[in-house]
Protein backbone atom coordinates (compact mmCIF):
# COMPACT_ATOMS: atom_id res chain seq x y z
CA UNK A 1 0.00 0.00 0.00
CA UNK A 2 1.41 3.38 -0.90
CA UNK A 3 1.14 6.45 1.27
CA UNK A 4 -2.24 8.16 1.34
CA UNK A 5 -2.54 11.12 -1.07
CA UNK A 6 -4.14 14.24 0.42
CA UNK A 7 -7.93 14.08 0.35
CA UNK A 8 -10.84 14.78 2.63
CA UNK A 9 -11.04 11.57 4.68
CA UNK A 10 -14.01 12.42 6.88
CA UNK A 11 -16.50 9.58 7.09
CA UNK A 12 -19.19 8.54 9.55
CA UNK A 13 -18.37 6.22 12.42
CA UNK A 14 -20.42 3.44 10.78
CA UNK A 15 -18.59 3.86 7.45
CA UNK A 16 -15.20 3.81 9.15
CA UNK A 17 -15.94 0.66 11.14
CA UNK A 18 -17.26 -1.05 8.00
CA UNK A 19 -13.58 -1.09 6.91
CA UNK A 20 -12.90 -3.62 9.70
CA UNK A 21 -13.64 -7.15 8.51
CA UNK A 22 -14.53 -10.17 10.64
CA UNK A 23 -11.34 -12.06 11.60
CA UNK A 24 -9.17 -8.94 11.08
CA UNK A 25 -5.98 -8.27 13.02
CA UNK A 26 -6.95 -5.09 14.89
CA UNK A 27 -4.40 -2.83 16.61
CA UNK A 28 -5.85 -0.81 19.48
CA UNK A 29 -4.28 2.57 20.18
CA UNK A 30 -3.78 4.21 23.55
CA UNK A 31 -3.15 2.20 26.69
CA UNK A 32 -4.57 1.32 30.11
CA UNK A 33 -6.90 4.19 31.04
CA UNK A 34 -5.68 6.67 28.42
CA UNK A 35 -6.95 7.44 24.93
CA UNK A 36 -8.46 4.05 24.11
CA UNK A 37 -10.48 4.16 20.85
CA UNK A 38 -13.77 3.56 22.66
CA UNK A 39 -16.20 5.09 20.13
CA UNK A 40 -14.74 2.71 17.52
CA UNK A 41 -14.95 -0.21 19.95
CA UNK A 42 -18.60 0.55 20.67
CA UNK A 43 -19.35 0.73 16.94
CA UNK A 44 -17.60 -2.63 16.36
CA UNK A 45 -20.02 -4.06 18.92
CA UNK A 46 -23.04 -2.40 17.24
CA UNK A 47 -22.00 -3.86 13.90
CA UNK A 48 -21.55 -7.33 15.43
CA UNK A 49 -17.98 -7.92 14.33
CA UNK A 50 -16.63 -11.44 15.09
CA UNK A 51 -13.38 -13.36 15.15
CA UNK A 52 -11.09 -10.40 15.81
CA UNK A 53 -7.41 -10.84 16.60
CA UNK A 54 -6.57 -7.94 18.91
CA UNK A 55 -3.02 -6.67 19.30
CA UNK A 56 -1.67 -3.97 21.59
CA UNK A 57 0.39 -3.22 24.66
CA UNK A 58 -1.43 -2.73 27.99
CA UNK A 59 -5.19 -2.42 27.66
CA UNK A 60 -8.36 -2.47 29.71
CA UNK A 61 -12.05 -1.80 28.94
CA UNK A 62 -11.58 -1.83 25.15
CA UNK A 63 -10.38 -5.43 25.02
CA UNK A 64 -12.60 -6.54 27.87
CA UNK A 65 -15.79 -5.22 26.31
CA UNK A 66 -15.02 -6.76 22.90
CA UNK A 67 -14.30 -10.09 24.59
CA UNK A 68 -17.51 -9.78 26.62
CA UNK A 69 -19.68 -9.60 23.49
CA UNK A 70 -17.89 -12.50 21.80
CA UNK A 71 -16.20 -10.39 19.12
CA UNK A 72 -12.70 -11.74 19.81
CA UNK A 73 -10.93 -14.92 18.74
CA UNK A 74 -7.36 -14.13 19.85
CA UNK A 75 -5.88 -11.69 22.37
CA UNK A 76 -2.28 -10.60 21.84
CA UNK A 77 -1.70 -7.81 24.34
CA UNK A 78 0.97 -7.49 26.99
CA UNK A 79 -1.65 -6.87 29.69
CA UNK A 80 -5.42 -6.66 30.00
CA UNK A 81 -6.81 -5.33 33.26
CA UNK A 82 -7.63 -2.34 35.42
CA UNK A 83 -4.39 -2.19 37.45
CA UNK A 84 -4.74 -1.96 41.23
CA UNK A 85 -7.46 0.56 40.48
CA UNK A 86 -10.31 -1.87 39.64
CA UNK A 87 -8.47 -5.15 39.38
CA UNK A 88 -8.66 -8.01 36.89
CA UNK A 89 -10.55 -7.64 33.61
CA UNK A 90 -13.76 -9.62 34.23
CA UNK A 91 -14.70 -10.79 30.73
CA UNK A 92 -11.12 -11.37 29.56
CA UNK A 93 -10.41 -13.37 32.67
CA UNK A 94 -13.59 -15.45 32.30
CA UNK A 95 -13.02 -16.14 28.60
CA UNK A 96 -9.40 -17.15 29.22
CA UNK A 97 -10.44 -19.46 32.05
CA UNK A 98 -13.20 -21.06 29.95
CA UNK A 99 -10.89 -21.36 26.96
CA UNK A 100 -13.23 -19.39 24.69
CA UNK A 101 -10.47 -17.03 23.50
CA UNK A 102 -6.91 -17.78 22.46
CA UNK A 103 -4.56 -16.11 24.93
CA UNK A 104 -1.41 -15.12 23.06
CA UNK A 105 -0.12 -12.83 25.79
CA UNK A 106 2.75 -10.76 24.44
CA UNK A 107 5.38 -8.37 25.77
CA UNK A 108 5.67 -4.65 25.03
CA UNK A 109 9.21 -5.09 23.71
CA UNK A 110 8.35 -8.01 21.40
CA UNK A 111 5.26 -6.20 20.09
CA UNK A 112 7.36 -3.09 19.41
CA UNK A 113 10.00 -5.15 17.55
CA UNK A 114 7.31 -6.87 15.45
CA UNK A 115 5.79 -3.54 14.44
CA UNK A 116 9.17 -2.05 13.64
CA UNK A 117 9.97 -5.03 11.41
CA UNK A 118 6.72 -4.39 9.51
CA UNK A 119 7.54 -0.67 9.27
CA UNK A 120 10.94 -1.50 7.80
CA UNK A 121 9.63 -4.16 5.43
CA UNK A 122 11.76 -6.79 7.19
CA UNK A 123 10.54 -10.31 7.98
CA UNK A 124 11.63 -10.24 11.65
CA UNK A 125 13.70 -8.55 14.31
CA UNK A 126 15.60 -10.18 17.19
CA UNK A 127 14.99 -9.57 20.90
CA UNK A 128 17.27 -10.51 23.77
CA UNK A 129 14.68 -11.57 26.37
CA UNK A 130 11.76 -14.00 26.20
CA UNK A 131 14.04 -17.10 26.35
CA UNK A 132 13.32 -18.96 29.54
CA UNK A 133 9.97 -17.23 29.92
CA UNK A 134 6.83 -19.28 29.28
CA UNK A 135 5.59 -16.39 27.13
CA UNK A 136 7.66 -18.05 24.37
CA UNK A 137 5.41 -21.14 24.54
CA UNK A 138 2.36 -18.98 23.72
CA UNK A 139 4.02 -17.96 20.44
CA UNK A 140 4.93 -20.89 18.19
CA UNK A 141 5.58 -18.25 15.51
CA UNK A 142 8.72 -17.08 17.34
CA UNK A 143 12.04 -18.72 16.48
CA UNK A 144 15.58 -18.75 17.85
CA UNK A 145 18.36 -17.26 15.75
CA UNK A 146 22.13 -17.16 16.11
CA UNK A 147 23.73 -13.79 15.45
CA UNK A 148 26.15 -14.18 12.51
CA UNK A 149 28.54 -11.63 14.06
CA UNK A 150 28.62 -12.46 17.79
CA UNK A 151 27.21 -15.97 17.98
CA UNK A 152 24.59 -14.84 20.51
CA UNK A 153 21.36 -16.82 20.52
CA UNK A 154 18.37 -14.50 20.34
CA UNK A 155 14.63 -14.78 19.78
CA UNK A 156 13.38 -13.74 16.33
CA UNK A 157 9.89 -12.23 16.35
CA UNK A 158 8.08 -12.00 13.00
CA UNK A 159 6.89 -8.74 11.44
CA UNK A 160 3.38 -7.83 12.54
CA UNK A 161 1.25 -5.94 10.06
CA UNK A 162 -2.20 -5.25 11.55
CA UNK A 163 -5.07 -5.15 9.06
CA UNK A 164 -6.39 -2.05 10.75
CA UNK A 165 -5.32 0.35 13.49
CA UNK A 166 -8.00 2.08 15.59
CA UNK A 167 -6.73 5.33 17.10
CA UNK A 168 -8.21 8.23 19.01
CA UNK A 169 -6.76 11.76 19.03
CA UNK A 170 -7.85 14.95 20.78
CA UNK A 171 -7.71 16.84 17.50
CA UNK A 172 -7.05 16.41 13.81
CA UNK A 173 -7.89 17.88 10.43
CA UNK A 174 -10.06 16.48 7.64
CA UNK A 175 -7.00 15.05 5.87
CA UNK A 176 -6.00 12.95 8.86
CA UNK A 177 -3.19 14.98 10.39
CA UNK A 178 -3.50 14.08 14.07
CA UNK A 179 -2.28 15.80 17.19
CA UNK A 180 -1.78 13.57 20.25
CA UNK A 181 -0.64 14.33 23.77
CA UNK A 182 1.81 12.02 25.52
CA UNK A 183 1.80 9.14 26.16
CA UNK A 184 1.57 8.20 22.49
CA UNK A 185 1.98 4.54 23.49
CA UNK A 186 2.22 2.52 20.23
CA UNK A 187 -0.03 4.77 18.13
CA UNK A 188 2.76 6.07 15.91
CA UNK A 189 4.07 2.56 15.29
CA UNK A 190 0.59 1.21 14.60
CA UNK A 191 -0.04 4.05 12.15
CA UNK A 192 2.93 3.16 9.97
CA UNK A 193 2.76 -0.63 10.36
CA UNK A 194 -0.97 -1.13 9.68
CA UNK A 195 -2.70 -1.52 6.30
CA UNK A 196 -5.64 0.71 7.24
CA UNK A 197 -5.62 3.45 9.89
CA UNK A 198 -8.90 4.77 11.30
CA UNK A 199 -8.83 7.74 13.66
CA UNK A 200 -11.56 9.31 15.73
CA UNK A 201 -11.00 12.87 16.93
CA UNK A 202 -12.67 14.85 19.69
CA UNK A 203 -12.46 17.92 17.52
CA UNK A 204 -11.94 18.56 13.82
CA UNK A 205 -9.73 21.59 13.32
CA UNK A 206 -8.05 23.38 10.43
CA UNK A 207 -4.70 22.19 9.14
CA UNK A 208 -3.15 25.42 10.47
CA UNK A 209 -4.44 24.61 13.95
CA UNK A 210 -3.23 21.03 14.01
CA UNK A 211 0.16 22.14 12.71
CA UNK A 212 0.33 24.74 15.49
CA UNK A 213 -0.45 22.03 18.09
CA UNK A 214 2.06 19.69 16.47
CA UNK A 215 1.30 16.83 14.07
CA UNK A 216 2.03 13.52 15.81
CA UNK A 217 0.63 11.23 13.11
CA UNK A 218 0.66 12.62 9.55
CA UNK A 219 -2.22 12.45 7.07
CA UNK A 220 -0.28 10.25 4.65
CA UNK A 221 -0.62 7.34 7.11
CA UNK A 222 -4.33 7.80 7.84
CA UNK A 223 -7.19 6.21 5.89
CA UNK A 224 -10.29 7.64 7.54
CA UNK A 225 -11.15 10.36 10.07
CA UNK A 226 -14.28 10.42 12.20
CA UNK A 227 -15.49 13.22 14.44
CA UNK A 228 -16.34 11.60 17.78
CA UNK A 229 -16.50 13.98 20.75
CA UNK A 230 -15.51 12.17 23.96
CA UNK A 231 -14.53 9.31 21.68
CA UNK A 232 -12.11 7.92 24.27
CA UNK A 233 -14.59 8.09 27.17
CA UNK A 234 -14.54 6.50 29.77
CA UNK A 235 -10.76 6.65 29.35
CA UNK A 236 -8.89 9.94 29.40
CA UNK A 237 -7.92 12.12 26.47
CA UNK A 238 -5.83 14.93 27.87
CA UNK A 239 -5.89 17.88 27.64
CA UNK A 240 -9.62 17.52 26.97
CA UNK A 241 -10.88 15.20 29.68
CA UNK A 242 -9.76 12.96 32.51
CA UNK A 243 -10.88 9.35 32.84
CA UNK A 244 -14.27 8.49 34.28
CA UNK A 245 -13.59 6.36 37.31
CA UNK A 246 -17.28 5.97 38.17
CA UNK A 247 -18.18 4.74 34.70
CA UNK A 248 -15.28 2.27 34.66
CA UNK A 249 -16.40 0.97 38.04
CA UNK A 250 -19.94 0.59 36.70
CA UNK A 251 -18.62 -1.36 33.72
CA UNK A 252 -16.43 -3.67 35.82
CA UNK A 253 -19.27 -4.35 38.20
CA UNK A 254 -21.71 -5.14 35.34
CA UNK A 255 -19.18 -7.38 33.59
CA UNK A 256 -18.44 -9.22 36.84
CA UNK A 257 -21.98 -9.84 37.90
CA UNK A 258 -23.29 -11.81 34.96
CA UNK A 259 -25.18 -11.69 31.66
CA UNK A 260 -28.26 -9.80 32.87
CA UNK A 261 -26.40 -6.85 34.32
CA UNK A 262 -24.03 -6.79 31.38
CA UNK A 263 -26.90 -6.80 28.84
CA UNK A 264 -28.43 -3.93 30.75
CA UNK A 265 -25.14 -2.04 30.60
CA UNK A 266 -24.93 -2.64 26.83
CA UNK A 267 -28.54 -1.56 26.32
CA UNK A 268 -28.02 1.61 28.35
CA UNK A 269 -24.73 2.70 26.86
CA UNK A 270 -23.66 0.85 23.74
CA UNK A 271 -26.54 -0.43 21.66
CA UNK A 272 -27.87 2.92 20.45
CA UNK A 273 -25.40 5.42 18.99
CA UNK A 274 -22.60 7.69 20.17
CA UNK A 275 -25.18 10.44 20.61
CA UNK A 276 -27.28 8.26 22.89
CA UNK A 277 -24.10 7.13 24.67
CA UNK A 278 -23.17 10.70 25.58
CA UNK A 279 -26.74 11.41 26.68
CA UNK A 280 -26.71 8.31 28.90
CA UNK A 281 -23.38 9.29 30.47
CA UNK A 282 -24.80 12.77 31.04
CA UNK A 283 -23.65 16.26 30.18
CA UNK A 284 -22.95 17.09 33.80
CA UNK A 285 -20.57 14.15 34.23
CA UNK A 286 -18.80 14.95 30.97
CA UNK A 287 -18.27 18.57 31.90
CA UNK A 288 -16.84 17.54 35.28
CA UNK A 289 -14.28 15.38 33.46
CA UNK A 290 -13.51 18.21 31.04
CA UNK A 291 -12.97 20.60 33.98
CA UNK A 292 -10.15 18.49 35.42
CA UNK A 293 -7.67 21.37 35.22
CA UNK A 294 -9.70 23.83 37.27
CA UNK A 295 -7.75 22.99 40.41
CA UNK A 296 -5.52 20.23 41.74
CA UNK A 297 -8.19 19.44 44.33
CA UNK A 298 -10.86 18.98 41.63
CA UNK A 299 -8.50 16.83 39.59
CA UNK A 300 -7.56 14.66 42.54
CA UNK A 301 -11.23 14.23 43.43
CA UNK A 302 -11.86 12.48 40.09
CA UNK A 303 -9.74 9.52 41.25
CA UNK A 304 -11.57 8.73 44.48
CA UNK B 1 4.41 9.35 66.03
CA UNK B 2 3.15 6.01 64.74
CA UNK B 3 3.17 4.50 61.26
CA UNK B 4 1.43 1.70 59.39
CA UNK B 5 2.75 -1.27 57.43
CA UNK B 6 1.97 0.25 54.03
CA UNK B 7 4.13 3.26 54.91
CA UNK B 8 6.97 1.15 56.25
CA UNK B 9 6.78 -1.24 53.31
CA UNK B 10 7.06 1.59 50.79
CA UNK B 11 10.07 2.95 52.70
CA UNK B 12 11.71 -0.50 52.62
CA UNK B 13 11.18 -0.60 48.85
CA UNK B 14 12.55 2.94 48.45
CA UNK B 15 15.76 1.97 50.27
CA UNK B 16 16.60 -0.57 47.55
CA UNK B 17 17.23 2.38 45.21
CA UNK B 18 20.81 3.62 45.18
CA UNK B 19 21.66 7.30 44.68
CA UNK B 20 22.00 8.30 41.00
CA UNK B 21 20.35 5.15 39.64
CA UNK B 22 17.96 5.24 36.67
CA UNK B 23 14.84 3.52 37.96
CA UNK B 24 11.55 2.36 36.43
CA UNK B 25 8.38 0.80 37.79
CA UNK B 26 5.82 -1.18 35.83
CA UNK B 27 2.21 -0.04 35.59
CA UNK B 28 -0.30 -1.14 38.20
CA UNK B 29 2.38 -0.91 40.88
CA UNK B 30 1.33 1.74 43.41
CA UNK B 31 3.79 0.73 46.15
CA UNK B 32 6.78 0.78 43.80
CA UNK B 33 5.60 4.00 42.26
CA UNK B 34 5.26 5.76 45.61
CA UNK B 35 8.60 4.27 46.72
CA UNK B 36 10.43 5.80 43.77
CA UNK B 37 9.12 9.27 44.57
CA UNK B 38 9.97 8.77 48.26
CA UNK B 39 13.55 7.80 47.34
CA UNK B 40 13.88 10.86 45.11
CA UNK B 41 12.69 13.11 47.94
CA UNK B 42 14.95 11.51 50.56
CA UNK B 43 18.21 9.66 49.93
CA UNK B 44 18.34 9.69 46.10
CA UNK B 45 17.66 13.25 44.90
CA UNK B 46 19.89 12.69 41.88
CA UNK B 47 18.20 9.54 40.63
CA UNK B 48 16.59 9.42 37.19
CA UNK B 49 12.99 8.45 37.88
CA UNK B 50 11.07 7.11 34.87
CA UNK B 51 7.32 6.85 35.35
CA UNK B 52 5.79 3.48 34.53
CA UNK B 53 3.44 4.33 31.70
CA UNK B 54 3.93 8.01 30.89
CA UNK B 55 7.71 7.50 30.73
CA UNK B 56 8.07 11.01 32.19
CA UNK B 57 11.54 11.77 33.53
CA UNK B 58 11.63 13.09 37.10
CA UNK B 59 8.08 14.44 37.27
CA UNK B 60 6.66 16.02 40.43
CA UNK B 61 3.09 14.70 40.40
CA UNK B 62 0.61 16.59 42.60
CA UNK B 63 -0.71 13.17 43.72
CA UNK B 64 -0.31 9.55 42.63
CA UNK B 65 -3.46 8.43 40.80
CA UNK B 66 -4.64 4.80 40.86
CA UNK B 67 -3.91 4.41 37.13
CA UNK B 68 -0.40 4.66 35.72
CA UNK B 69 -0.69 6.62 32.53
CA UNK B 70 -2.52 9.65 33.80
CA UNK B 71 -1.26 13.12 32.90
CA UNK B 72 -0.76 13.90 36.60
CA UNK B 73 2.28 11.60 36.41
CA UNK B 74 3.95 13.81 33.82
CA UNK B 75 3.48 17.07 35.75
CA UNK B 76 6.70 18.95 36.26
CA UNK B 77 8.70 16.75 33.90
CA UNK B 78 10.70 18.60 31.24
CA UNK B 79 10.46 15.54 29.02
CA UNK B 80 8.51 12.33 28.63
CA UNK B 81 10.09 9.53 26.63
CA UNK B 82 8.25 7.90 23.82
CA UNK B 83 7.29 4.26 24.39
CA UNK B 84 10.12 3.12 22.13
CA UNK B 85 12.68 5.48 23.68
CA UNK B 86 12.09 3.94 27.07
CA UNK B 87 12.15 0.33 25.89
CA UNK B 88 15.26 0.94 23.77
CA UNK B 89 17.06 2.42 26.79
CA UNK B 90 16.03 -0.55 28.91
CA UNK B 91 17.05 -3.27 26.48
CA UNK B 92 20.41 -1.69 25.69
CA UNK B 93 21.20 -1.60 29.42
CA UNK B 94 20.71 2.05 30.35
CA UNK B 95 18.14 1.40 33.09
CA UNK B 96 19.68 0.39 36.42
CA UNK B 97 16.67 -0.87 38.32
CA UNK B 98 13.10 -1.97 37.82
CA UNK B 99 10.43 -2.97 40.30
CA UNK B 100 8.54 -6.18 39.50
CA UNK B 101 5.84 -8.04 41.38
CA UNK B 102 4.01 -11.30 40.78
CA UNK B 103 1.07 -13.45 41.76
CA UNK B 104 3.74 -16.11 42.26
CA UNK B 105 7.47 -15.68 42.94
CA UNK B 106 9.96 -18.54 43.30
CA UNK B 107 13.29 -18.81 45.12
CA UNK B 108 15.22 -17.80 41.96
CA UNK B 109 13.11 -14.67 41.56
CA UNK B 110 11.11 -15.87 38.57
CA UNK B 111 7.69 -14.23 38.67
CA UNK B 112 4.28 -15.17 37.33
CA UNK B 113 1.84 -12.43 36.37
CA UNK B 114 0.15 -14.45 33.62
CA UNK B 115 -1.92 -17.32 35.01
CA UNK B 116 -2.48 -19.45 38.11
CA UNK B 117 -2.95 -23.06 37.02
CA UNK B 118 -2.33 -24.37 33.49
CA UNK B 119 -2.21 -21.45 31.06
CA UNK B 120 -4.52 -23.22 28.57
CA UNK B 121 -7.32 -23.45 31.14
CA UNK B 122 -6.16 -21.31 34.06
CA UNK B 123 -7.75 -21.23 37.49
CA UNK B 124 -7.11 -17.47 37.49
CA UNK B 125 -6.05 -15.48 34.45
CA UNK B 126 -3.93 -12.62 35.73
CA UNK B 127 -3.47 -9.39 33.80
CA UNK B 128 -0.16 -10.09 32.11
CA UNK B 129 3.43 -8.98 32.21
CA UNK B 130 3.66 -5.75 30.21
CA UNK B 131 7.27 -5.53 29.10
CA UNK B 132 8.69 -7.78 31.82
CA UNK B 133 9.75 -10.87 29.87
CA UNK B 134 12.25 -8.79 27.91
CA UNK B 135 13.04 -6.10 30.49
CA UNK B 136 13.93 -8.65 33.18
CA UNK B 137 16.69 -9.87 30.83
CA UNK B 138 18.50 -6.56 30.41
CA UNK B 139 17.74 -4.12 33.24
CA UNK B 140 20.64 -3.74 35.70
CA UNK B 141 18.92 -4.96 38.87
CA UNK B 142 15.41 -5.95 39.85
CA UNK B 143 13.64 -5.19 43.10
CA UNK B 144 10.81 -7.69 43.47
CA UNK B 145 7.96 -7.15 45.89
CA UNK B 146 4.73 -8.65 47.09
CA UNK B 147 2.21 -7.61 49.73
CA UNK B 148 0.65 -11.11 49.76
CA UNK B 149 3.43 -13.22 51.28
CA UNK B 150 1.30 -14.22 54.29
CA UNK B 151 -1.32 -15.82 52.00
CA UNK B 152 1.06 -18.75 51.55
CA UNK B 153 0.28 -18.81 47.83
CA UNK B 154 2.71 -16.16 46.60
CA UNK B 155 6.23 -17.35 47.43
CA UNK B 156 6.10 -20.75 45.78
CA UNK B 157 8.34 -23.73 45.11
CA UNK B 158 7.60 -23.50 41.37
CA UNK B 159 5.73 -20.84 39.40
CA UNK B 160 2.82 -22.23 37.35
CA UNK B 161 4.01 -19.95 34.56
CA UNK B 162 7.23 -17.94 34.31
CA UNK B 163 6.46 -14.50 32.92
CA UNK B 164 9.52 -12.52 34.06
CA UNK B 165 12.88 -14.13 34.46
CA UNK B 166 14.87 -14.49 37.66
CA UNK B 167 18.29 -16.04 38.19
CA UNK B 168 17.53 -19.49 36.80
CA UNK B 169 14.77 -21.05 34.73
CA UNK B 170 14.35 -24.65 33.51
CA UNK B 171 16.16 -23.46 30.34
CA UNK B 172 19.24 -22.36 32.25
CA UNK B 173 20.90 -19.57 34.19
CA UNK B 174 20.90 -15.95 33.11
CA UNK B 175 24.45 -16.33 31.81
CA UNK B 176 23.45 -19.38 29.79
CA UNK B 177 20.48 -17.47 28.38
CA UNK B 178 22.73 -14.59 27.34
CA UNK B 179 21.04 -12.01 29.54
CA UNK B 180 22.92 -8.77 30.16
CA UNK B 181 21.07 -7.59 33.29
CA UNK B 182 21.87 -8.67 36.83
CA UNK B 183 18.46 -10.08 37.74
CA UNK B 184 16.64 -9.90 41.08
CA UNK B 185 18.60 -8.24 43.88
CA UNK B 186 15.91 -7.73 46.52
CA UNK B 187 12.53 -9.21 47.34
CA UNK B 188 10.52 -7.08 49.77
CA UNK B 189 7.39 -8.56 51.34
CA UNK B 190 5.01 -7.44 54.06
CA UNK B 191 6.79 -9.94 56.33
CA UNK B 192 10.43 -9.15 55.61
CA UNK B 193 13.20 -8.43 53.15
CA UNK B 194 15.10 -11.04 51.12
CA UNK B 195 18.30 -10.49 49.21
CA UNK B 196 19.48 -12.73 46.41
CA UNK B 197 22.80 -14.43 47.01
CA UNK B 198 24.16 -16.99 44.55
CA UNK B 199 20.89 -16.60 42.69
CA UNK B 200 18.59 -17.60 45.57
CA UNK B 201 16.39 -15.55 47.88
CA UNK B 202 17.61 -15.37 51.49
CA UNK B 203 15.75 -13.60 54.31
CA UNK B 204 17.92 -10.82 55.75
CA UNK B 205 15.42 -8.52 57.51
CA UNK B 206 12.13 -9.15 59.24
CA UNK B 207 9.36 -6.83 60.41
CA UNK B 208 9.32 -6.81 64.23
CA UNK B 209 5.71 -8.01 64.59
CA UNK B 210 6.44 -11.13 62.48
CA UNK B 211 8.20 -14.29 63.69
CA UNK B 212 10.63 -16.37 61.69
CA UNK B 213 8.24 -19.33 62.09
CA UNK B 214 5.44 -17.31 60.49
CA UNK B 215 7.67 -16.39 57.56
CA UNK B 216 8.69 -20.02 57.15
CA UNK B 217 5.07 -21.18 57.22
CA UNK B 218 4.09 -18.66 54.55
CA UNK B 219 7.02 -19.47 52.24
CA UNK B 220 6.58 -22.24 49.68
CA UNK B 221 10.30 -22.74 49.08
CA UNK B 222 12.75 -23.87 51.78
CA UNK B 223 13.44 -20.71 53.75
CA UNK B 224 17.03 -19.68 54.19
CA UNK B 225 17.54 -16.94 56.78
CA UNK B 226 20.70 -14.93 57.34
CA UNK B 227 22.66 -15.72 60.50
CA UNK B 228 22.54 -12.03 61.35
CA UNK B 229 18.83 -11.64 60.57
CA UNK B 230 17.83 -8.14 61.59
CA UNK B 231 14.65 -6.17 62.13
CA UNK B 232 13.71 -3.83 59.29
CA UNK B 233 15.00 -0.40 60.23
CA UNK B 234 12.10 1.89 61.23
CA UNK B 235 11.22 4.72 58.88
CA UNK B 236 12.73 8.11 59.63
CA UNK B 237 10.51 11.12 60.15
CA UNK B 238 11.67 12.39 56.76
CA UNK B 239 10.80 9.14 55.00
CA UNK B 240 7.33 9.06 56.56
CA UNK B 241 6.68 12.67 55.65
CA UNK B 242 7.70 11.91 52.07
CA UNK B 243 5.33 8.91 51.84
CA UNK B 244 2.42 10.97 53.13
CA UNK B 245 3.01 13.97 50.91
CA UNK B 246 3.71 11.93 47.76
CA UNK B 247 0.60 9.81 48.12
CA UNK B 248 -2.34 11.81 49.49
CA UNK B 249 -4.84 9.42 47.84
CA UNK B 250 -3.12 6.51 49.66
CA UNK B 251 -3.09 4.39 46.50
CA UNK B 252 -0.33 2.31 48.15
CA UNK B 253 -2.94 0.81 50.49
CA UNK B 254 -4.76 -0.83 47.55
CA UNK B 255 -2.07 -3.52 47.48
CA UNK B 256 -2.74 -4.70 51.06
CA UNK B 257 -5.42 -6.82 52.67
CA UNK B 258 -7.43 -5.16 55.49
CA UNK B 259 -5.69 -7.45 57.99
CA UNK B 260 -2.28 -6.11 57.00
CA UNK B 261 -3.45 -2.51 57.03
CA UNK B 262 -4.33 -2.90 60.72
CA UNK B 263 -0.60 -3.25 61.53
CA UNK B 264 0.44 -0.06 63.35
CA UNK B 265 3.91 0.56 64.77
CA UNK B 266 5.28 2.87 67.46
CA UNK B 267 8.86 3.98 68.05
CA UNK B 268 10.75 1.69 70.44
CA UNK B 269 10.88 2.76 74.10
CA UNK B 270 13.38 5.54 74.64
CA UNK B 271 13.04 6.86 71.09
CA UNK B 272 11.08 10.08 70.74
CA UNK B 273 10.69 9.83 67.00
CA UNK B 274 10.79 7.30 64.22
CA UNK B 275 14.49 7.74 63.59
Amino acid sequence: MSLQPPRDKRVSLAEAVALVRDDAIVALGGGLSARLPMALVRELIRQGRRGLHLVGSAHSIDVDMLVAVGAVRRCEESYVGFEQDLGLAPAYRRAAEEGSIEVAESCCVSMLAQLRAAEMGLPFLPVRGVRGSDIAALHPEYATITCPFTGEVLIAVPALRPDVALLHAPSGDRYGNLHLEQPYVLDERFASASRVVIATVDELVSTEEVVASGVTIPAHLVTAVVLAPFGAHPTSCYPRYAYDHGHLREYVSAAQSGPDDFEKFLATYVCGSEESYLTAVGAERLSTLADWSRSTADWQELFR
Amino acid sequence: MSWTIDEWFVVALARTIRPRETVFHGFGSPCAQVAMHVARRTHAPEMVLIEGATYAINPDPPFIPPTSNDASLSRGAAYSMRFEEFFDAAIRGDVDRMFLSGGQIDVFGNTNVTAIGPVGRPKVKLGGGGGGCNLSATIGHLTLWTTRHRSGHTLVETCDFITDIGHRTPLGTRAELGFTGGGPQWLVTEMGVFEFRDGRARLVQIFPDVSLAEVRAATGFPLEAAGDLRAVRPPSAGELAAVRSVDPLEVRKSEFSPRELARVFEPAAGQDCAC
